[in-house]
């Protein structure tokens, strides 16, 4: 079992720092670079919008961070009150999220939508 | 703010109606007899240094968005949905005033320091240093260098973000020059989108070499003879522009 660490928070963008912060003090104790850990705050993010829109909605998020051997791996899974649609990933989004993450999914339906995020560590 | 349960329905009806007819004038009486709710919110945010007129209007804007978007058949009480929506606004006119995202000064200037100091360690190395070394180098903890660099992050860090004297004008199609011809379609569609046109172009630029070429944030400083830090705070600052601007559009 690789080490793992959750932050529960309400989905509103004022709380999306401490997902940005918890990410990059995992990615540095993992020896990311200072571009690799950009690269992750940028693809959090762009994924956490994905599920919260810009405005943010009720209700909150969990954020799981796994520390594997090749990099981190952040997992986040909304639960809402609103009953409106996941806003999901834009084009542009996804094309960002392509340019900073090695592997990322996004899955906006369903009560509980989720996102998967892995970060591999240079020459991992 | 409440209604009694007959005045409830009425305004339920007149929701259902407004999502068939997108009527006007009912429009307007629905946004009219809301008006108390967007008052009490705003007064929720005053005393904060803004006039309370001006937070009425920002969140009657608030409410004009949330009566337009409201989809009555959805079953959620307008007044939860509008809440949201209103306290949205009220919380960004904050923001974009500058005031919800404070930087200590002494994690402004450990940020200036430390700008300098990542170009330094990206030229000795050969490669974009890790925090353990920024920090060893700065001899601050890492704890402090990470809050330094999402310090860089905020918004409103103005004084880091001010245009470079003898930025050149252009749009992003006279920036991309030959590169253009290798983009794909989803490219072409993206990056001449209205919303990144409305980039200052050296923020179009810096985009179109992270995510078009996939250049690294180091690779780019190298290039446009800015330091990384200043780079990730331009990229940040122009991805939350085109967030908040493909929100309104």
């Amino acid at each position: 079992m690789p080490d793992e660490v959750q932050l529960v928070m309400p989905a509103d963008p004022e709380f999306l720092r401490l997902a940005r912060v918890t990410a990059m003090g995992l990615a540095s104790r993992l020896s990311f670079t200072i571009d690799e850990i950009d690269d992750l705050r940028i693809a959090i993010d762009e994924l956490v919008f994905g599920l919260i829109g810009t405005r943010g909605r009720p209700g909150r998020v969990t954020m799981r961070y796994a520390l594997l051997p090749e990099g981190l791996e952040v997992r986040g899974t909304g639960s809402f009150e609103d009953g409106l649609p996941t806003p999901g990933l834009t084009e542009l989004s996804s094309l960002i999220l392509n340019a900073v993450s090695d592997e990322h999914e996004l899955s906006p339906d369903g009560p509980s939508p989720t996102f998967r995020l892995l970060k591999r560590r240079d020459g991992a | 703010m409440a209604f009694d349960a007959e005045r409830r329905q009425e305004l339920r009806e007149k929701f259902n109606e407004f999502a068939a007819s997108r009527s006007p004038q009912t429009r307007a009486e629905l946004i009219e007899a809301h008006l108390g709710l967007a008052e009490y919110l705003a007064r929720r945010f005053a005393n904060r240094g803004e006039p309370l007129d001006d937070l009425v209007q920002v969140a009657a804007t608030g409410l004009i968005k949330a009566v337009d978007r409201f989809e009555p058949e959805r079953g959620l009480e307008f007044s939860t949905y509008a809440t949201h929506t209103i306290v949205g606004e009220l919380k960004r006119h904050f923001r974009d005033k500058g005031w919800a995202v404070r930087v200590p000064r002494r994690m402004q200037e450990l940020h200036l320091r430390l700008s300098t100091l990542v170009s330094t360690l990206n030229q000795n190395l050969g490669r974009s240093p890790t925090v353990a070394e920024i920090a060893t180098a700065a001899g601050v903890s890492e704890e402090e260098v990470l809050e330094a660099l999402e310090a860089g992050q905020a918004y409103r860090f103005t004084s880091l973000d001010a245009p470079v004297p003898g930025e050149e004008a252009g749009s992003l199609v006279t920036t991309l020059g030959d590169d253009d011809e290798q983009m794909t379609d989803v490219e072409h569609r993206v990056a001449l989108s209205p919303l990144i046109q409305k980039l200052p172009p050296r923020q179009q630029k810096i985009l179109h070499l992270r995510f078009f070429e996939g250049l690294t944030q180091s690779e780019i400083a190298s290039r446009l003879e800015i330091s990384q830090m200043h780079v990730s705070r331009l990229l940040a600052r122009s991805l939350a522009v085109l967030r908040e601007a493909a929100e309104e559009d």
